[in-house]
């Protein structure tokens, strides 16, 4: 199962917080791309990690050619094209960056999304950053839309302040793209707030094709009622996977194991094997993790676990 | 008619006694030193024994006899004059399958070969039957921490946790082991 996400990587302030470092991360077989980034390192406002800590909020860069992305030839190498980053915040204070990397080919159907609401018109949101690939139909229409809270996918992740998942969305309601979404072979979509404050919001949206979905398997965590355990709301993957749902029915407590650290840190965190002979894309078997906090008003909301 | 392939390492390249023994007894025989190549030449030309005339083996010569083993086992029947037991037991250690002290003699030489080739075949049988218990044993070991995994998680018995560990199996169409791999690779994710 080939995933849209190809090179998962955290970023974390180095011990004088001038520079971002590689703190752990994922790259299946591009192992040319991983020596090449354990050599990096990034300042403020350099390279695409540290755009995304100057910037405050997401940022999508589509094209690594005549950018400031830094790790451009090794990219090209490896078939990278474009590249997420995501800043984790607790108040002013960066706790990471997280990087996706995504790969260009023919069977790639997907998009990436980063939606801010509209200073004038508040209560809706735009497309500020996105990457679609060759879904330029798609794009087009995106681009144009004006999305109520509580409206679409990203609506509905502002409204509710949690992630959204939404499985064939090209037949949900809720999704206002639904028929676009399906002739541009969109399957499967997840909304993730990634910031929220008093004057402006960040959603980021991962729509996918089931031939390349986001990760081979992706599940929402949330505090139960009483915010003692963590509980497992929603796993979803392309084809079923009764062990991945047997290991979804067990609480997490805080600070105990890879969710739970996530959980008592508010740091995203990478686990499972980073070897590359025990990573196979063609198998439903998972082997590693990243895991990644919803913090709304410094308190954990959900954690959105990418498997891989 | 003997139609195996013989690589024939010659100390001395003008000692011609054992080639003409091996073409008389119908062997296609390449002759040639010990050399830099030796590795390469054997990937190129894939004999089917290699024969060594020789006074003693290097530390060289037995290192690249080990590399050979693991990459790709071929019989090794070594003459040499060299009968320090150190020697034999470093040249049996690198997987030689017949070691000759000054015994090279045109008569011999057929039956010689024949007790290499047995011997190796014998070994491989040998290591064959380890690999396979060690593996099965490894097996063992992985598919018990997957159930002691499932017990601690879901709270099931061992018969339970047996018995759902084989049905995820059944599922992916994967071995019993395999999926106890998977199983504890994805509780390594949640650690």
């Amino acid at each position: 199962m080939k995933t849209f996400i190809k090179v998962t990587e955290i970023w974390i302030p180095d011990k004088e917080r001038t520079q971002l470092e590689l703190g752990s991360g994922l790259y299946g077989g591009l192992q040319d791309f991983k020596a090449a980034s354990e050599q990096q390192q990034f300042a403020y406002n350099e390279g695409l990690p540290g755009k995304a800590w100057a910037a405050g909020h997401p940022i999508v860069l589509t094209k690594f050619e005549h950018s400031y992305f830094k790790r451009t030839a090794a990219a090209k190498k490896a078939g990278l094209t474009c590249g997420i980053a995501i800043p984790v915040f607790s108040g002013d204070f960066l706790m990471a960056v997280v990087v996706f990397l995504c790969g260009d080919d023919d069977e790639h159907a997907g998009a990436i999304e980063v939606w801010c609401n509209n200073p004038v018109f508040a209560s809706t949101l735009n497309v500020m950053d996105g990457y679609y690939g060759t879904r330029q139909h798609f794009e087009a229409i995106s681009r144009q839309l004006n999305m109520p809270k509580g409206q679409g996918l990203a609506g509905l992740a502002w409204a509710t302040g949690m992630p959204i998942l939404i499985d064939d969305i090209s037949k949900a309601a809720t999704f206002i793209r639904a028929s676009d979404a399906q002739q541009a072979g969109i399957s499967m979509g997840i909304g993730i707030p990634v910031s929220d404050t008093l004057r402006q919001t960040y959603i980021m949206t991962f729509l996918s094709a089931k031939a390349t979905p986001i990760a081979k398997r992706i599940q929402i965590w949330i505090p139960d009622p009483q915010g003692k355990q963590l509980i497992c709301q929603q796993g979803y993957s392309k084809n079923s996977n009764d062990l991945a749902k047997i290991f979804e029915t067990i609480t997490v407590d805080k600070g105990v194991g890879a969710i739970g650290r996530v959980w008592l840190t508010g740091m995203p965190v990478i686990s499972g094997n980073h070897d590359p002979s025990g990573y196979n894309p063609e198998l439903d078997n998972l082997s590693s993790m990243l895991a990644l906090p919803v913090i709304a008003k410094g308190r954990l909301k959900a954690i959105v676990s990418f498997l891989f | 008619m003997n139609m195996l392939n013989v690589l024939l390492i010659e100390s001395d390249p003008d000692n011609t006694l054992l080639e003409n023994s091996l073409n008389g007894y119908g062997f296609k025989c390449l002759k040639t030193q010990y050399s830099p190549m030796f590795l390469a030449l054997i990937k190129e030309i894939t004999p089917d024994i290699i024969i060594f005339n020789l006074d003693t083996p290097s530390k060289k010569l037995l290192t690249d006899l080990q590399t050979i083993h693991q990459q790709s086992a071929l019989p090794v029947l070594m003459f040499a004059s060299d009968g320090n037991v150190d020697t034999i037991n470093q040249a049996i250690k690198a997987n030689v399958s017949a070691y000759i002290v000054d015994g090279l003699e045109h008569k011999r030489i057929n039956s010689l070969i024949n007790v290499a080739i047995a011997r190796f075949k014998y070994q491989q049988s040998l290591n064959n039957a380890l690999e396979e218990a060690c593996a099965k044993l490894e097996d063992r070991k992985q598919i018990d921490r997957a159930k002691a995994i499932l017990i601690k998680t879901q709270n099931f018995t061992e018969d339970e946790a047996y018995h759902t560990l084989r049905k995820l199996a059944m599922d992916r169409n994967i071995t019993l082991g395999e999926m106890a791999k998977n199983v504890i690779a994805m509780s390594e994710l949640f650690k």
